[in-house]
C-alpha cells in the first residue's frame, strides 16, 4: 500500500499548483470577461463533470496517441499520465468555485482599487484575490479530493502498474480482486479520512465569508 | 483661460445618450439631476472607469482623455478619488488599511493614521467596515479618497442612506476638508439640500444632457418665481414667506399658499423646493386625502412631454408653471393633453425649506427624497 500512497501523494503534489493556476486562472476569466464564446468555453470546462470517466479516458487516449508531438512523449501508461487523469475531473470543480467566488466580489471594490492607484495585476492581488481566498481554498480542498479519487480515467490512459501507476483507488480494486479485503479496507479508511477532513475545511471556509484564514 | 478641470463627454449607452460639458476652477461643484439622468455614469467616465465614445479632459494642465485622439489613461494615472454610492470600503482591511490604500512608501500607515484623525476617528483604527457606524463609514471613505492627494475628488451621492442631521454634519465636514486640502469637489445628488448647503457651481443634468450651469447664489434671485432654475432645473423651487394662520403654517407667494408642516418653525421670507414627483394629480370623482385638502391648486396643463417610461407635466397654477412628473400609464383615465384642467396637490410633507439668508440651512421637517 504504500507504493501506492506515495504515488498518490505525488499525483496531488503535481496538480495541486495546476489545479489552483488553471481554475484560477479560467475561474477569473468566466467571472470577469464579457467576450464571444463565453458560455460556451463554461459549459466546455463543466464537460469531465458530465461524462462518464470511460468516455473521457478514451478520448485522452486517443488524442495523445495521435497527435504527433504528444505521440512520442511517451506519456501512456506513466506517472504523467495518472496525475493529468486526475486533473481532468477534478479542474470543473476548481474553475467552478473560483468562479463563483469572483463574482462574488463587488465590481465596485475593483472599481476602487482603481482609482486609488491600483493597475489590474494589484487590484486582483489586493481585492479579487484576498475577497474570494475562501472560496479558492474550499475549491481546492474539494478538488483535491476529487484528484485522490479518481480511478476510471487513470485505468484508461496511465493503467494500473504497481509502482509506476498504481494509486490508492486503483490499489483498493486490486486487493478486492485478490480477495484481499484487509488491505482494501485500510486504504479504503485512509480515502475517507482524506474526504472527510477536505469537507471540514470546505465547511470551515464557508462559514466567514471576509474574514481572515486562520 | 483654461479651468483647473474642464471635461467634454459623449456616450451611448444602448438608447441612454450621455452629453455633458463641465468645468470647474478648484471649487466645489454640484452636479444636479434626478435619478437616470446620467449622473453616476459621468463620474465613472471622469474616473476612467469607462471610456466614452468622445471626449476630452483635462485636469491640472494634464490631459487624461481625448478620444478620438488615442489618449486614454487609465483610473491609475488620472490622480481622481471616488466616493461611491455604497462607499465600497474594502471589507476584509480595518479603517486604517482601508485609508492607506491608495498610499505607498514607509509612511504610509502614519498618513492613513492622520487622515483618520482628520475624519474624527481617532482611535477606530482597528476597526472593520462592518463594525463602524453609518457616519463613520462615510468618514473613512472620505478619508481613503483624499488620502493620495487627488487632483479632482468625486462623490456620488455619498450621504445618500443618512438621516438628514448626519448628512449635514458630514457636508459640513466636506466643506471643511476642501478648504484645508483645495481639493477641487464634483458632487454629484439629487436633492436639493444638498446643492445648496454644498454650494459652489451648479450643473444641471437631465436626460443625459446638460441644462446649464449656475453659481449657488443665482439661486437666491427672487427677483423672478421662473428664475434661472426653471429655466434650467428639475423640480419646483419657489420663493416666498413663511407666516402663521387659521391655525397653520404656511408657505405664502404673490397668488397661492401651502400648508406646511405643523414642525416648521421659522418664518419670514424662504424658498422651496418640491420635487415634480411629488406633485399630485387628482381626480375628479375620488375623495381627496385629507393631508391633501389644503394645498389643492386647479391649473391648466400647459405642455405634456414623455421621455422613456417618464411624463412631464408642466401646469399652470396659482401663478406659477409647475413641474409634475409621473409613470407614463399613470392617469391614463385622465385625459391631460395640452390646454386640459387638472387639479394639482402638495403633500405638506414633501415641501422642503431652505433658508436663503444664511446661505441655506436646511430644517428638520424636509423630507424630499424623490423616488
Amino acid at each position: 500500500m504504500k507504493q501506492a500512497l506515495i504515488i498518490s501523494l505525488k499525483v496531488l503534489a503535481v496538480d495541486m499548483p495546476l489545479l489552483f493556476l488553471l481554475g484560477t486562472a479560467i475561474g477569473w476569466i468566466l467571472a470577469k470577461k464579457r467576450f464571444k464564446g463565453r458560455e460556451i468555453l463554461s459549459l466546455l470546462v463543466l464537460l469531465p463533470v458530465a461524462l462518464p470517466p470511460s468516455v473521457l479516458g478514451l478520448y485522452l487516449l486517443m488524442f495523445i496517441g495521435h497527435v504527433p508531438f504528444l505521440k512520442h512523449l511517451g506519456l501512456l501508461f506513466s506517472f504523467p499520465a495518472a496525475a493529468l487523469a486526475a486533473l481532468v475531473p477534478a479542474l470543473p470543480i476548481m474553475i467552478q468555485a473560483a468562479r463563483s467566488g469572483f463574482a462574488s466580489v463587488p465590481e465596485e471594490l475593483e472599481d476602487a482599487a482603481r482609482t486609488l492607484g491600483d493597475g489590474e495585476w494589484r487590484v486582483f492581488r489586493r481585492v479579487t484575490l484576498l475577497l474570494s481566498r475562501r472560496s479558492l481554498v474550499a475549491g481546492l480542498a474539494l478538488a483535491s479530493a476529487r484528484t485522490l479519487g479518481d480511478f476510471g480515467i487513470t485505468l484508461m490512459i496511465a493503467g494500473n502498474i504497481p509502482g509506476r501507476t498504481q494509486t490508492l483507488p486503483l490499489y483498493i480494486f486490486s486487493q478486492m480482486e485478490a480477495l484481499e479485503f484487509a488491505k482494501a479496507n485500510l486504504a479504503a479508511a485512509l480515502l475517507v479520512v482524506v474526504g472527510i477532513v477536505s469537507l471540514a475545511l470546505v465547511k470551515r471556509m464557508e462559514e466567514g465569508r471576509y474574514e481572515r484564514l486562520v | 483661460m483654461s479651468a483647473w478641470f474642464e471635461a467634454s463627454l459623449d456616450h451611448q449607452v444602448g438608447e441612454f445618450r450621455l452629453q455633458i460639458d463641465l468645468f470647474l476652477e478648484r471649487e466645489i461643484g454640484v452636479l444636479f439631476g434626478p435619478s437616470g439622468s446620467g449622473k453616476s455614469l459621468t463620474l465613472r467616465l471622469l474616473a476612467g472607469l469607462d471610456t466614452p465614445k468622445r471626449g476630452q479632459v483635462h485636469l491640472g494642465g494634464r490631459q487624461l482623455l481625448e478620444v478620438p485622439g488615442g489618449i486614454i489613461q487609465p483610473p491609475r494615472q488620472r490622480r481622481i478619488g471616488l466616493v461611491f454610492q455604497q462607499l465600497a470600503l474594502f471589507p476584509h482591511l480595518n479603517a486604517l488599511e482601508n485609508v492607506a490604500y491608495g498610499l505607498s512608501g514607509s509612511r504610509r500607515y502614519d498618513i492613513a493614521r492622520e487622515w483618520l484623525a482628520r475624519v474624527d476617528l481617532k482611535g477606530m483604527d482597528q476597526r472593520y467596515p462592518a463594525q463602524l457606524s453609518g457616519g463613520q463609514k462615510q468618514r473613512v471613505a472620505l478619508a481613503r479618497a483624499l488620502a493620495p492627494e487627488p487632483d479632482l475628488l468625486l462623490l456620488d451621492e455619498p450621504f445618500n442612506t443618512l438621516d438628514s442631521p448626519l448628512r449635514r454634519s458630514l457636508r459640513r465636514e466636506l466643506k471643511r476638508l476642501h478648504r484645508e486640502t483645495g481639493v477641487p469637489l464634483l458632487y454629484v445628488t439629487h436633492y436639493i439640500e444638498d446643492v445648496c448647503s454644498m454650494g459652489g457651481r451648479i450643473f444641471f443634468l437631465k436626460d443625459g444632457q446638460l441644462t446649464g450651469n449656475i453659481n449657488v447664489d443665482q439661486l437666491w434671485n427672487t427677483s423672478s418665481q421662473v428664475g434661472a432654475w426653471h429655466a434650467l432645473g428639475w423640480g419646483n423651487l419657489l420663493h416666498g414667506e413663511v407666516c402663521r394662520r387659521e391655525g397653520g403654517t404656511w408657505f405664502v407667494w404673490g397668488e397661492g399658499a401651502l400648508e406646511l408642516p405643523a414642525s416648521v418653525q421659522i418664518m419670514g421670507p424662504v424658498s422651496v423646493f418640491i420635487p415634480p414627483n411629488h406633485v399630485k394629480i387628482l381626480y375628479q370623482d375620488i375623495p381627496v386625502d385629507p393631508q391633501l385638502v389644503p394645498n389643492v391648486m386647479h391649473g391648466r396643463v400647459v405642455e405634456r412631454v414623455s421621455i422613456g417610461s417618464t411624463t412631464s407635466l408642466y401646469v399652470a397654477a396659482a401663478g406659477l408653471q409647475w413641474q409634475l412628473e409621473f409613470p407614463i400609464k399613470s392617469y391614463d383615465r385622465l385625459d391631460l393633453k395640452e390646454g386640459a384642467d387638472v387639479r394639482i396637490a402638495v403633500r405638506p410633507g414633501s415641501i422642503s425649506l431652505l433658508e436663503h439668508d444664511r446661505g441655506g440651512s436646511e430644517y428638520e421637517n424636509t423630507n424630499t427624497a424623490p423616488g
